[in-house]
Formats: structure tokens, sequence, C-alpha cells
């Protein structure tokens, strides 16, 4: 099994940071967006604070990969979570893509090749977000 | 109403990463989030019934609602004074509750369907094809209509060799798929999303 993370939504954790404080502010998504895009310790601050059970805040993004694996392995992991998407490339090759949340809840629900493939992508676009860290202790 | 495209998954990069791969087979894998802002409660209602969807939206239970007047959506239909008179007397109504210390949270249950609202919505390129299809439709309400309207536009400036075969589903499928509904007017439909 290989995974490749080869594309993702752009400012991941500025879109969090945005995510969360709309709810409770009176300026416009793309105002609080653009005020955050400059301001990286605000949102490693807020992004901090996020709480797993608000869940949506972590969907405002794609993570698109390369995954070279066996026909089992995908088997496997489309009967594991209905929240990723495979398309066929070629032989053992497949597109692979799904939001934060998806990657996140996978990853936590079961250790495999795959899952600690997509916890290590999790970490590389989002790096402030404490999720995984229960896998670490 | 408002409407910007923040932020979204690079199309041209995965086209050109795997070739073999056309527009259409890409769409489940891309993903669009949209700054909605000031379209009303009654649109955004509409708009959160695409499940296929994530909505980040301004919460009635944290913020207060100043000056509800202005914040307002008003439907081409209706006349408009006695419009503003109705909003009026709901914003009185919700100041004397909030006033004598009913929570944000219940005070707004008197708050109209006109009422602005702001939020995030992030799509699937396939999931916004499915909203294109059945929101730019001439049957679909004004104000979801216009919305999907300001979307498409942010979309096909982005990405025109994905989003120039968006439109209502007449355009998309070559017929009109509302049987005895149709507006009768599908050419013009056509004729307006054709890039």
């Amino acid at each position: 099994m290989r995974l490749e993370l080869v594309a993702y939504t752009p400012n991941i954790e500025t879109m969090i940071a945005t995510s969360m404080l709309i709810t409770t502010s009176g300026a416009q998504p793309g105002t609080l967006y653009d005020r955050l895009l400059n301001r990286p310790g605000k949102v490693k601050e807020v992004v901090g604070r996020a709480e797993a059970q608000h869940g949506n805040i972590l969907e405002h993004n794609r993570l698109v990969w390369m995954l070279e694996a066996t026909d089992g392995e995908v088997l496997e992991a489309t009967l594991d979570t209905s929240y990723l998407t495979f398309t066929r490339l070629d032989g053992n090759r497949w597109l692979l893509s799904g939001n934060l949340r998806a990657a996140i809840e996978y990853a936590q629900e079961k250790k495999t090749p795959l899952t600690e493939a997509i916890a290590a992508s999790v970490k590389r676009v989002a790096p402030d977000i404490r999720f995984l860290e229960h896998e670490e202790r | 109403m408002n409407v910007r495209l923040l932020a979204h998954t690079p199309y041209e990069l995965l086209r050109e990463r795997f070739p073999t791969l056309g527009w259409r087979q890409l769409l489940p894998h891309l993903a669009y989030t949209f700054s909605v802002e000031k379209i009303s409660r009654a649109c955004s209602h509409q708009l959160v019934r695409h499940r296929a969807a994530s909505f980040s939206q301004q919460s009635q239970r944290y913020i207060t609602v100043k000056r509800l007047a202005e914040r307002v959506v008003t439907p081409p239909t209706v006349d408009d004074s006695t419009f503003r008179g109705l909003v009026e007397k709901a914003s009185d109504a919700y100041q004397t509750l909030v006033d004598s210390g009913v929570p944000k949270e219940d005070a707004r249950y008197v708050l109209p369907n006109a009422t602005e609202t702001s939020l995030l919505v992030t799509m699937t390129g396939s999931a916004l094809f499915h909203f294109y299809g059945l929101r730019l439709c001439n049957r679909a309400q004004w104000e979801i209509r216009s919305l999907a309207d300001a979307m498409l536009a942010r979309c096909k400036a982005s990405e025109p060799e994905v989003f120039d075969n968006a439109g209502p589903y007449c355009y998309m499928l070559g017929r009109c798929p509302e049987g005895r509904f149709t507006c009768g007017e599908m050419a013009e439909a056509v004729e307006r999303y054709r890039p």
C-alpha cells in the first residue's frame, strides 16, 4: 500500500478557523477569511480550540490522494467508510479523496497502513488540529 | 446578496497529473467553498436541503439581530411599504423579548424568514452540478436561482473548462426533466447558459 497526497484545498486551517468564528460573529464569512489569512497566529489559536463534536468545521476542504493498493485493501476501505471517494485509475492505482472530517474519523476508528498514511496527510495540511493526539499517547 | 468563491481544490493540477481522467470523472474529487452573504433565511432553508454539502452558518442563538429593518431580504412581489411595516412589528416584538430577558435563542422565534443570514457552503463538483441542475431551472424560487447563478458565475470564471458544462438540467441533459411542470422555455434557458 502506498498513499501520496497529490492535491488539497489551500489554507485549510484558515477555513477551519473561519468556520468556527462564523457561528458567533456578525462579520461576513468572506471578511473573516480575509482577515485570518493575514493572522496565522490567530488561526493557530482558534484551531487549537476546535472541538471534535462540531465536525462540520472540518468539512470545508478536500484532500486528494493517489493510492496504490490491492483490490482487497480498497474493498476493505470502502466497507469501512462511506465518506471517501474512490476512482480507479488503472490496475492497482486509485484516486482517493475526502474532506478532513472523513479522513480524521476514519483514522480515529481504525489503525491500518492506509489510515496511518491518511493521518500523516492530515498532520501535514492541518498541523494545529488536535483530534489525532490520542493516537500518539 | 454577495457571493465569493473562497477556495477550491486545484482542478488544473489534477488534470495534468491524471490526463486519462476527464473533468466529469474528477468532479467528485473537487470541492468548492463559497462565502454566501446576506441571503434570507427562507433561501438558506432551501440551500441546506442539499444534504451532500457542508454548511457553517451564523447562529441566531448567539448573534443578536440588530436593526432588523435594514437586515431583511424583500421579495420583488410584495409592496415595500406594507412589508416594511410588518418587519418593524417583528423587530419590535424581538427587541421586547430580548429586553425582557428572554434568551436570544427563544426571542428569535418571532423573526421573519426574510431575516438576512450568511454562511460558508462547500460542495463537491458533483453536488454542485446537481445543485445547478435543480436551482437554475426556471421553476426554482427567484432568490435561490439568483444565488445559484452567482455561484456558477464564480465557478465559470475560475474553471471554465469544467463549469461551462453546468446549467439547469435542461441545458445539461438536452431535455427538460420537469414533465408536465415544464416552463416551456427550454430553448431560451439553454441559450442563457451556453458559453
